[in-house]
């Protein structure tokens, strides 16, 4: 024990005497790791936001939906009997944090100075207290889509619509069997875009919904399933092949798994021979596979730049090192001539190192835990090109405290095995030649 | 033209009214008791109520702000009994044999060059143009709207009682809110303004000529507008001119009313 708090002083010592080169070295590896921590606040952040964002507006972690056709070539997204599909997620998925329903339509709709195209959510809206959590709202009261022939819009179709709060819009869609129907509506509600998913959707009251398709009290258009946080990242493949599983058991036609959102499926199922119900499981990323691809960018982006990071560091640390034991080759070879081991030289070399990495990597830590602190508190503003893909008008970085464990844990390792080389070489030196080394 | 020239002078007129009384402050008699304002309403709705068939011709010139201006020409036919409803579009040729249908308090749009059904909203704009279902069928104010006083106003020559009506909830109505100016002598609509539930202005009416035609069904007049002027408020320049003539309170067939009648006037 005296022995390691010995050798941890001479370490120490060392890294003290030469302190003008060990705070070169240490701010550039805190510099290094901070920017690895920002980095991956960052994609967490981004991953985050889009989860709950998606989860939100769109999906639930594993949905049952599915489509319903009457004739072979019109398919409707619609889930027949689904307080029956709920029953048997609920026996089967024991990780479930709670479950919704929610209708789902393509509609016109039609204001007094524009019309567009969108999405039509039908919510109940007292049974999703998230809901409101997520959207900030620009005007207008989320509670007020409890009552029926009311709509929630984003603040872009508010504007393309030229409507406010109170104003009424008609929505026309057609129905299962390819009448057009409408139902007039009034704005209770506009919420701040969040990017992508909320440019083309919008919600109101399921009720509203089934009477605008004409769908039966028994019929939704899915099942959102919202899983406990830990079963998110981990555990929704091997539920959703247990769900699938548990259906089919359950007597339903379940289609074949398929990664891709419901809305671009209709052309291969109107292409189908077959009509009647059948269910399709899908997870929160099958939902918004179109746009993960920004994920992906991100993360393959910070892997390039994470792979340039430890290069450098390596070079510096290896750089340094070598410095380090030319300047050091005749205090090694005094050291070895009275009788310190080869061993023990390469430990205290890479004994320094650790040391350095670890106060360095710790300073880095913290440093950049507080950027990104300062920045989430700053709730900065996004360019709206950005938070159609961040799915947020604001800028979010998620530090976790396991991340930052990894980062000290990864940079700190970096530099040590960056140290192990020349601390090899170091070990290597004959006595009677570092101790007539002269420069 | 002389009938052209005197009804801009009417609306005109109006116009100007509105602009005087607006700016003379204060009412000139007490407030009215709701009772008393449904039962303007109610002799509002039974001067119009035919309590039988009609049938009569439209005219429904549509004029948009860079576009040629448009004459729709119509025929439509209603029956008190059932609050059963047809327009059937013959002109121009582009529009023939298109015609809306209300049955059972739906209102259904068929378009032959589809041939399909669409079923609408009171929202509707009729053609497209900014008159609605509700401006060619007998006045149901009484039933459907909540009357608020807001005094009298001159009106050119014409003292009106102005009142706020707001929608009772669960009708489908083409508008939620009206303001409207209501003839104290005779109780003819002579303006109407017709609000979102935002208080946002959509649309300014005015009702420049009546007319009574001699109903047997209901043992005395009918008095319907002849002619309508309607102002988009949204789309300023757009306005909507709206003539009836023609009008024939002979009983009309069973099967008028049906999909199949409709559809069999563009075979």
């Amino acid at each position: 024990m005296s022995k390691i708090f010995v050798d941890l002083t001479i370490a120490f010592r060392s890294l003290v005497q030469h302190r003008r080169r060990t705070l070169f070295l240490a701010t550039a590896i805190a510099a290094v790791t901070a920017l690895l921590v920002f980095l991956n606040g960052l994609t967490t952040g981004v991953r985050e936001t889009m989860i709950d964002t998606a989860t939100t507006l769109s999906t639930g972690h594993v949905n049952v939906g599915g489509f319903f056709k009457v004739t072979v070539g019109q398919a409707a997204p619609v889930v027949t009997d689904y307080k029956r599909v709920i029953e048997v997620a609920k026996k089967t998925v024991p990780e479930m944090a709670f479950v919704v329903h929610r209708g789902r339509g393509w509609a016109k709709i039609v204001a007094d100075t524009g019309s567009m195209q969108m999405g039509v959510t039908g919510i109940d809206v007292r049974s999703e207290p998230k809901f409101a959590k997520v959207l900030q709202l620009v005007s207008g009261k989320i509670d007020d889509l409890a009552e029926p022939g009311t709509i929630l819009i984003f603040d872009n179709q508010a504007d393309k619509l030229g409507v406010k709060v109170g104003d009424a819009v008609t929505i026309s869609a057609p129905t299962t069997r390819g009448t057009n129907n409408t139902v007039d509506v009034r704005v209770v509600a506009i919420a701040h875009s969040l990017g992508l998913l909320s440019t083309w959707n919008s919600f109101i009251p399921i009720e509203t919904l089934r009477k605008l398709y004409q769908f039966n009290e028994d019929s939704t258009g899915v099942v959102q399933i919202m899983l406990e946080r830990k079963d998110v990242d981990r555990n929704i493949p091997a539920i959703s092949a247990r769900l699938r599983q548990a259906l089919e058991q359950e007597g339903w036609r379940v289609m074949a798994a398929d990664p891709r959102a419901f809305w671009m499926k209709f052309q291969s199922v109107t292409r189908e021979d077959w009509t009647g119900q059948k269910l399709d499981v899908t997870t929160w990323e099958d939902e918004i596979s179109f746009m993960t691809w920004t994920l992906t960018a991100l993360r393959v982006l910070s892997f390039v730049l994470l792979v340039i990071l430890i290069a450098i560091i390596i070079i510096g640390i290896m750089n340094t090192m070598w410095i380090a034991i030319r300047e050091r080759t005749r205090e090694i070879g005094t050291l070895r001539a009275i009788g310190m081991q080869r061993r023990e030289v390469l430990w205290m070399f890479l004994l320094e190192s650790v040391m350095l990495g670890l106060f360095a990597t710790v300073a880095g830590v913290a440093a950049g835990a507080g950027i990104a602190a300062g920045l989430n508190a700053l709730h900065l503003h996004v360019p709206t090109g950005l938070q159609f893909f961040l799915m947020s008008p604001y800028l979010h970085i998620s530090i976790h405290g396991s991340a930052l464990a990894w980062s000290v844990v990864l940079i700190t390792g970096v530099t040590t095995v960056a140290a192990l080389y020349p601390s090899l070489r170091a070990a290597r030196l004959r006595p009677v030649v570092a101790m007539s080394h002269f420069g | 033209m002389k009938q052209a020239t005197r009804s801009r002078t009417f609306v005109a007129a109006l116009l100007a009214g509105f602009a005087v009384a607006a700016a003379v402050p204060g009412r000139a008699a007490a407030a009215l008791t709701t009772p008393q304002m449904v039962d303007i309403l109610k002799i509002v709705d039974d001067r119009q109520k035919n309590n039988g068939d009609w049938r009569a011709s439209a005219y429904i010139e549509q004029k948009e702000k860079d576009k040629v201006d448009v004459v729709y020409e119509t025929e439509y036919y209603r029956r008190s009994s059932d609050q059963k409803f047809m327009i059937l579009f013959l002109k121009p040729k582009s529009s023939a044999g298109q015609g809306y249908l209300r049955i059972d308090k739906n209102l259904w749009f068929y378009d032959p060059s589809v041939g399909k059904w669409e079923r609408r909203t009171e929202r509707e704009r009729i053609g497209g143009t900014n008159s609605r279902r509700s401006d060619f069928d007998e006045s149901r104010l009484a039933e459907e709207y909540d009357p608020t006083d807001e005094g009298e106003e001159k009106l050119g020559a014409y003292t009106a009682q102005k009142l706020l009506l707001k929608g009772k909830s669960g009708i489908d109505l083409a508008f939620p809110m009206i303001r409207i100016w209501i003839d104290k002598e005779t109780k003819n609509v002579l303006k109407r303004q017709e609000y979102a539930l935002s208080g946002r202005l959509l649309r300014t009416s005015y009702y420049p000529k009546w007319k009574k035609v001699r109903s047997e069904s209901k043992g005395g007049d009918v008095y319907y507008p002849e002619e309508i002027r309607f102002y988009d408020e949204v789309e300023k320049a757009n306005q909507t001119l709206v003539m009836i003539k023609a009008v024939d309170l002979k009983s009309l067939p069973a099967n008028l009313f049906t999909k199949a009648w409709l559809e069999s006037k563009s075979r």
